[in-house]
């Protein structure tokens, strides 16, 4: 007998019966070595152990907040009361869920009806089966609950598609209990022989060369255990990091809270751009303005407008305090910077990996905050093929080869590209990032009179690359859901 | 940028065969969004409106595969004016500019028209800015009777397209779907003030701009002769617009004529074809591109890209035709230089010089402490700095004023209205949901919080950590809190402290050199129940940097 199985049937003999955490608490066996001693004694005839099956369920967020009201009830609700048009539903979840109980119609002229079994939903009295299910599986005692998801099958899978709850079926160990057999085979074992726990007193008085050792089962189980670790989106972006100090380039930051002048004007972005739209950007209402320290820049930038777009140009709207929706903010700044700095070793190589943030609908695609990667290299003569060369040398040291260069277009580049590589799997071509050489008009309003090679691209985005990680979805990455987090795979880079 | 869908069968036939079309498109600096057996759908960016047109995209792919070269002045306009526009004061403060011109002998046949309705949405939804900077109406001339009168008015009367009933204005922008749609267009709209800019015949109203045209006036396959309308906010925009439309028709073969503009004090034509000339240094391009283009190559360039040009000692003369409204100056056609010679054939070159790299310490100092919050067995999450005060504040059973933090204007979701001030939130949500996960889960976070000083927005660097299990306590998160401290370099005294987010009498902060640097100590229950969390949990947050400046 192991000594494990020995010490549980110790511990049963005494107590006759007993549960799995009055065991774990006077044996001190963690809780996978007790289930591997009592299978084994089990089948031995040792013990009896009696099981119950035991399902978990466990509301999300999301769930919790569905219990008041569900989001396809409260558009019904609001469609008892005022017409809507298809297209001003941006809820695309309730509508789809509303479609599929038929509780409304789309005339020819995108205009929502509701049925009679709609009507019936926005009434007051309504008790929607989807809700009911939720509250109840969630309330009720974890005995009955097995019941209550065989009764309501589809409705419950409906549930957890649509990530309200989670549901975990388990058949616990209720408690176990010494039989006559065990009893004997107790009685009869062998008595310990050898040294168990090696101690202190034995290694110094040299005892344990007279008691030897009592070998162990080494098949016998041990208790799992995670090592923590560093975010994988951390440990990528170090491993950016480091690629771009391989290459020379000094790391820089930027603030998250900007102007729309570094955003956007100093950008040579048009203040009309739609980009500019609260529909893209986050805006601050508070503070909605802030101050442009550099007087000149401001001078300099608006003349850049003004000849350039030959529209007015708007000090008020340049002013307005927004959330950086790209890390260009970051390189715009550095520039200005370098053009006041007096005397410079060029070429200079700059980077920043930080948060971007855009104004969208959050779903399983769509994430509001991202990270991205920017950089610039200062200097005289510096050409497209140079910019050509340091991307292909960068994306190759993160293990993608195959990467390819196309025309593109952005306001602050001239000659303007895209870098991109071919995803067979998907068979789509996925964007790297986007760069060229920054215009001269920009250069010039900073005071910069050197060339300038700019690009920007996506952090989180490359997580989804299988030689890098392969996450299967972004959000998964910012759920921080632990056993995720502990059983996650390994950077491949 | 603007996706337009175009059929298979019409691009093909401009005389590049599938495989290479779909090759060259790229090259031009077209992405193909999506290819279907019918369909081909491209996605235009916003420098180049004239690509969003068939016969702008067909010239495009004529010049670029060589099948044909542009020709010298080959946009002009010659003919009497065959309209007046009479423009009144009133629109003046709703919308100034206008343009027109005349074209007669159009084909419209097959997918033609569709293509040409096509066009002037999207443009009129993205160089027009949703139609409020610049919208474009296509008329049937010959059901245009007399001379033309554009003016704003308070209230007036249409037959919208496809509708057999004159409607009032006002009630267009009420029921019409463009109307609906529209409405941010005309000015003062819902005001006593309100301005309808509109466009008048002889008889009856053409236009209610940029909403909807009339009936009477509609084009369709058969049509042969057009009018154009071209209103805006901006003189520059409605002037380009008319000449890319212009070169358009030009280009597809219809004839094109002008239409005079006469207001009180001022009469010109439109549209006005004129070429830019501009010269470009060859040295300066292939210092730009870093290859060597030759002199003489240069040329066939400009002809692969749509211009005609001429060498002028070291440098080219670049003719460029009126349809290209986004040449600012030589970088602009240095770009055409490159995509002409090929982005895949530029010798990628490598920059001499050693140099070395070095790294932010601000960073390295963050991931110091990152690390040494995994030798204490923490595992790092990572938030969003987005969040409500419902989570940032409330479930913390914080008290909050509008001014101490920043708050977000109008986004799309009430999970988000401000910037995090704390990381404890983001990790209590994380434990949250992670309920079912073995115990004990312990999790840490480093990042940027935020809060308002006056005015001024304050961007702070810091560390939390959280932890949960059933025997989680206070000096579990004094013995982290101290061990963090220490290795980060710091001599502190901890003090009782208090928190509503945390029990009373089991919360602490550390203070070094006067500064509180640390607030630690035991969840209070209703902050758990809160999140969600059905176990004891304790947590802390240290300042790594305070207002960080850039």
């Amino acid at each position: 007998m192991h000594q494990y199985e020995e010490r549980l049937l110790g511990f049963l003999a005494k107590k006759g019966a007993a549960t799995l955490d009055e065991i774990t608490d006077a044996t001190e066996l963690g809780r996978d070595t007790i289930l591997w001693a009592a299978e084994s004694l089990q089948k031995a005839g040792a013990i009896d152990v009696k099981r119950a099956g035991i399902v978990d369920v466990k509301a999300s967020q999301e769930g919790e907040r569905y219990m008041e009201e569900f989001p396809e009830e409260s558009l019904v609700r609001k469609l008892a009361t005022r017409k809507e048009r298809v297209g001003d539903v941006s809820d695309h979840i309730a509508l789809g869920w509303a479609k599929k109980n038929g509780w409304i119609t789309i005339d020819s002229g995108g205009i929502l009806g509701l049925t009679k079994e709609g009507g019936k939903a926005a009434s007051g009295s309504f008790d929607y089966p989807a809700r009911k299910v939720l509250i109840s599986l969630t309330t009720t005692e974890p005995g009955r609950r097995q019941d209550l998801i065989n009764k309501n099958k589809d409705v419950v899978a409906a549930l957890v598609k649509r990530g309200l709850i989670e549901v975990k079926e388990r058949n616990e160990i209720r408690s176990l209990s010494i039989t006559k057999k065990g009893a004997d085979m107790l009685a009869k074992a062998p008595k310990e022989q050898g040294i168990g726990l090696l101690a202190k007193d034995l290694i110094k008085s040299g005892e344990w060369s007279k008691l030897g050792f009592r070998p162990y089962d080494v098949s016998a189980p041990s208790d799992t255990v995670y090592p923590s670790r560093m975010h994988p989106v951390r440990e990528f972006i170090n491993v950016m990091r480091r690629k771009w100090l391989e290459m020379g380039f000094i790391e820089v930051e930027g603030p998250i809270i900007e102007t729309a002048f570094w955003n956007f004007d100093a950008l040579f972005s048009p203040q009309d751009h739609p980009t500019r739209d609260m529909q893209d950007t986050f805006f601050l209402s508070n503070p909605d303005k802030l101050t442009i320290e550099d007087i000149t820049a401001l001078h300099k930038v608006k003349e850049m407008h003004l000849t350039g777009w030959k529209e007015t140009w708007n000090e008020e709207l340049a002013r307005s305090a927004i959330l950086r929706t790209h890390t260009t903010s970051v390189s715009a700044r550095q520039m200005r910077k370098l053009a006041k700095a007096m005397q410079q070793n060029y070429p200079i190589r700059m980077f920043s990996i930080g948060s971007v943030f855009r104004n969208e609908n959050l779903d399983y695609k769509h994430l509001a905050e991202l990270r991205q990667y920017d950089g610039i290299i200062v200097g005289n003569d510096l050409t497209l093929a140079n910019l050509i060369y340091v991307l292909k040398t960068f994306y190759s040291k993160l293990g993608i080869d195959d990467v390819k260069v196309r025309p593109s277009y952005f306001p602050f580049v001239e000659p303007g590209l895209e870098f991109y590589y071919f995803d067979k799997e998907h068979n789509d071509s996925i964007e790297l990032c986007g760069g060229g050489v920054i215009r001269e008009e920009i250069t010039k309003a900073l005071g910069l009179s050197r060339t300038v090679l700019a690009w920007g691209g996506g952090v989180d985005r490359l997580m989804l690359n299988q030689k890098i990680f392969g996450v299967e979805s972004l959000p998964t990455l910012f759920k921080n859901d632990v056993s995720w987090l502990r059983s996650r795979g390994n950077l491949k880079v | 940028m603007a996706v337009v869908a175009f059929d298979l069968k019409d691009v093909t036939k401009i005389g590049l065969s599938k495989e290479n079309l779909l090759k060259a498109l790229p090259e031009m600096g077209v992405e193909v969004e999506e290819v279907t057996a019918q369909e081909l759908k491209i996605n235009v960016t916003p420098n180049r409106p004239d690509l969003l047109d068939f016969v702008g995209l067909k010239r495009a792919i004529e010049n670029f595969g060589g099948i044909s070269k542009p020709k010298d002045s080959f946009y002009k306009i010659d003919g009497k004016a065959a309209l007046t526009i009479n423009v009144k004061n009133e629109v003046k403060k709703a919308r100034p500019y206008i343009a027109g011109m005349v074209v007669k002998n159009v084909n419209l046949s097959g997918n033609m028209l569709k293509y040409l309705i096509n066009f002037t949405e999207k443009f009129a939804d993205t160089y027009g800015r949703k139609r409020k900077k610049l919208a474009i109406g296509i008329h049937n001339l010959n059901a245009i009777e007399g001379d033309l009168v554009y003016t704003a008015v308070k209230e007036g009367e249409i037959v919208p397209l496809n509708s057999q009933k004159s409607t009032s204005f006002s009630k267009i922008m009420k029921a019409h779907d463009k109307g609906v749609t529209y409405q941010d267009t005309v000015p003062n709209y819902g005001s006593g003030s309100v301005l309808y800019p509109c466009l008048s015949d002889s008889k009856k109203v053409i236009a209610l701009i940029p909403i909807t045209n009339c009936d009477q006036t509609k084009v369709i396959s058969l049509t042969k002769n057009l009018f154009v309308d071209i209103t805006g906010t901006s003189l520059v925009a409605v002037k380009s617009a008319a000449a890319l439309i212009a070169c358009s028709f030009l280009y597809a073969g219809a004839d094109v004529y002008p239409v005079t503009v006469s207001k009180p004090g001022e009469k010109f034509e439109t549209p006005a074809l004129g070429y830019k000339e501009m010269k470009v240094s060859m040295r300066k391009a292939e210092r730009t591109l870093g290859v060597e283009t030759g002199r003489h190559n240069v040329i066939s360039f400009a002809n692969k890209m749509g211009y005609t040009a001429a060498k002028y000692g070291d440098s080219v003369l670049f003719y460029i035709p009126p349809y290209r409204v986004d040449i600012f100056n030589d970088q602009d056609i240095i770009e055409d230089i490159a995509i002409a010679y090929g982005y895949d054939k530029i010798m990628p070159l490598a920059i001499s010089g050693i140099v070395s790299g070095l790294e932010n310490s601000d960073v390295e100092y963050e991931n110091k402490i990152a690390r040494l919050m995994v030798g204490l067995g923490y595992t790092e999450a990572i938030n969003s700095m987005l969040t409500s005060e419902k989570v940032n504040f409330d479930n913390l059973l914080h008290k909050y004023t509008n001014d101490d933090h920043v708050s977000i204007a109008d986004s799309k979701t009430s999970m988000i209205s401000m910037l995090r001030t704390s990381l404890l939130p983001g990790l209590l949500q994380n434990l949250g949901i992670s309920g079912m996960a073995t115990m004990p889960q312990r999790l840490f976070e480093i990042g940027r919080c935020f809060s308002l000083k006056g005015d001024t927005p304050k961007e702070d660097k810091r560390a939390s950590f959280v932890s949960v299990h059933a025997k989680a306590n206070f000096a579990e998160a004094k013995s982290a809190v101290s061990a963090m401290l220490s290795s980060m370099g710091m001599e502190y005294t901890i003090s009782q402290h208090k928190d509503p987010s945390f029990i009373e009498g089991r919360c602490a902060k550390a203070v070094s050199k006067g500064k509180e640097v640390c607030v630690f100590g035991e969840i209070h229950p209703n902050v758990l129940k809160n999140f969600g969390i059905e176990e004891p949990v304790v947590a802390a947050e240290m300042i790594v940097k305070e207002e960080v400046q850039y």
